[in-house]
């Protein structure tokens, strides 16, 4: 009986310090996980819709391309889907410059490794007349943000 | 006082020119730098056509670059916004500085190739059976240590090639099932390469990575004497067991009719004999102290002619074209570029299939080879053993393919990741940084 008492103490005691010594571990560990970034948000601004000529414009900051067609607007990320690197626009198509792949105006591949097409980003304008993307959203291949007269969407 | 200093000296340096048998002997014993080694050693061990004193020079290139890296550590600021103020001040206002840089970088490439090369010999010559194969584990262990090391330190210059090299890297290994996205995040220190990845791989690369390849190399080392010295020991044991000398039958023996034919002394000798040995200090010590001179002089021949690439700061926002990986990594980057498999809607990345699973399926075959290999003992520590033919002939096949992959991503590769020919013109492609 006494040494019954006596073992479960001893597991007790051995065991809470084994216990703490692997929690710290993996403390430790968890503090690799930062809970803070300081990386730039999701939705952010970019120029008004006229400062935008007709094409594409590359927008190096975002690294997304804007896609005027007279009124109608639309934005395509310039990430390519295989590794990571930015697509460089030549007059009738995306090119990587890391892999080799290949898309069509559209962001879809035409070619080389990358597994999807080019992501096609939310678009609105903003209050004060900015045009907004959430590269966080991603929206259907034909959307088109057409713009009116009033600068309104 | 000119007696007395040279007393001194021969007081302090005899044990690594002894006089005689018996100083030999007691140089290990008496001296911290030599007491790890055996007092003698086999003769054929120090054959420089067996091994090529690869480990040694693996080793020497370690201490090199420990020695220049935390040279380096002096001038280098982890930070985004001075890494690359501070590679450029050691290149134009430290003395030495870039000479330091050069010697460090070359030692770092001269190194992913020789412990290369090392395990090439260890695998031609079949030194990886028995209880030598947990030191064959342990090398490549040791080599992806060494590449990865490489890896971090690319980051560090902070400049177009660093930066890009990384974004591909990082990606591959978000590939990884399951753990992958996990693996990129923790790396990355956030979901992009910034300070927290500079000051991460800049960490790895001069503490944690460093300590694990010095205690593994200390492991390899205590494991090499463990297993008895070099493999090619035992193709000395294998003749002497073919050829057992013809002894008379001893009288006890063959009186008390115990044994027939030979002595038992006889059969139970597949030792070395005191022929086979020679002693440590100075047969080993002077050749280590040989091959560390001619690898460090190398390495500094290299720094003084040719300088380490520096390209423009980093720059997230435009990748340079073409953008490559180090030499060592290109075949990967290859891999990666031209094994996208599409089958209808279904298609499985290039990352996964050339930057995941077939370099992990070719280092769990490498490191699995020695309990694949069913050739006989006897092919043990033997140049290119007749009974290993095929398996050479695999290894050999593989690593050219590696180096072909090697010389097709550096020299053909042009703008956009197009093959062009050598002497074809490649399109101008406008530098945006």
């Amino acid at each position: 009986m006494d040494s019954d008492r006596r073992k479960v103490l001893r597991f007790i005691g051995k065991g809470s310090v084994l216990a703490a010594f692997l929690a710290q571990i993996g403390a430790a560990g968890r503090a690799l996980f930062p809970n803070v970034l300081y990386e730039p948000p999701s939705r952010f601004k970019l120029k008004r819709p006229d400062d935008y000529p007709d094409g594409y414009t590359l927008d190096e900051a975002h690294r997304l391309y804007v896609i005027r067609q007279k009124d109608a607007f639309h934005v395509i990320s310039a990430i390519c889907t295989h590794l990571g690197c930015n697509v460089q626009w030549r007059d009738t198509e995306f090119d990587c410059p890391c892999h080799g792949s290949r898309f069509r105006p559209d962001g879809t591949v035409i070619s080389g490794p990358a597994p999807g097409p080019l992501d096609w980003f939310s678009t609105t304008v903003s209050p004060d007349g900015f045009l907004e993307v959430d590269s966080a959203k991603d929206v259907a291949r034909d959307f088109q943000l057409i713009i009116g007269a009033n600068g309104k969407a | 006082m000119g007696d007395q200093i040279k007393a001194l000296w021969r007081k302090t340096s005899w044990a690594w020119s002894p006089a005689s048998e018996r100083e030999s002997s007691e140089a290990i014993v008496k001296n911290f730098w030599l007491h790890w080694f055996p007092a003698k050693v086999a003769r054929a061990s120090m054959d420089w056509n067996y091994s090529f004193w690869l480990g040694t020079a693996s080793a020497s290139l370690l201490l090199i670059l420990t020695i220049t890296g935390v040279m380096l550590m002096f001038f280098y600021v982890p930070s985004t916004e001075r890494a690359y103020g501070s590679i450029k001040d050691l290149e134009y206002a430290v003395s030495f500085g870039r000479l330091l840089r050069n010697q460090h970088r070359w030692a770092a490439e001269g190194m992913v190739a020789v412990v290369y090369i090392h395990m090439a010999r260890v695998f031609f010559t079949g030194a990886y059976r028995g209880t030598r194969a947990i030191n064959w584990v342990v090398g490549v262990v040791l080599f992806l240590a060494t590449l990865f090391l490489s890896f971090t330190g690319y980051l560090l210059p902070w400049d177009q090639l660093a930066f890009w090299a990384i974004t591909v890297g990082t990606s591959i290994a978000k590939q990884a099932p399951l753990v992958g996205p996990t693996i990129q995040f923790l790396l990355l220190g956030g979901n992009e390469i910034g300070q927290q990845t500079l000051l991460r791989f800049y960490v790895l690369h001069v503490f944690f990575l460093p300590v694990l390849v010095w205690v593994l190399f200390a492991y390899h080392m205590w494991r090499v004497r463990k297993d008895g010295g070099l493999a090619v020991i035992e193709r000395v044991r294998n003749e002497r067991v073919m050829a057992p000398k013809a002894t008379p039958k001893t009288k006890s023996y063959s009186l008390f009719g115990l044994t027939p034919g030979t002595s038992v002394q006889v059969m139970s000798s597949t030792g070395l004999e005191e022929s086979d040995q020679v002693f440590s200090s100075p047969n080993m010590s002077r050749r280590i102290a040989l091959v560390f001179l001619v690898v460090f002089n190398l390495t500094l021949l290299a720094a003084i002619i040719f300088n380490a690439p520096l390209e423009g700061l980093a720059n997230p926002s435009v990748t340079p074209n073409p953008a490559k990986a180090p030499w060592y990594f290109v075949w990967l980057q290859e891999l990666v570029a031209s094994t996208t498999v599409r089958m209808g809607d279904f298609t499985v990345s290039g990352a996964l299939l050339g930057g995941i699973l077939l370099p992990g399926f070719l280092l769990a075959v490498l490191t699995m080879w020695p309990w694949l290999d069913r050739s006989p003992r006897s092919a043990e520590g033997r140049w290119l053993a007749p009974e290993r033919k095929r398996q050479n002939a695999t290894f050999a096949v593989a690593t050219l393919a590696i180096i072909i992959l090697i010389m097709v991503g550096v020299y053909l590769r042009g703008p956009y990741w197009r093959l062009y020919w050598p002497g074809q013109p490649r399109p101008e492609t406008p530098r945006l940084y």
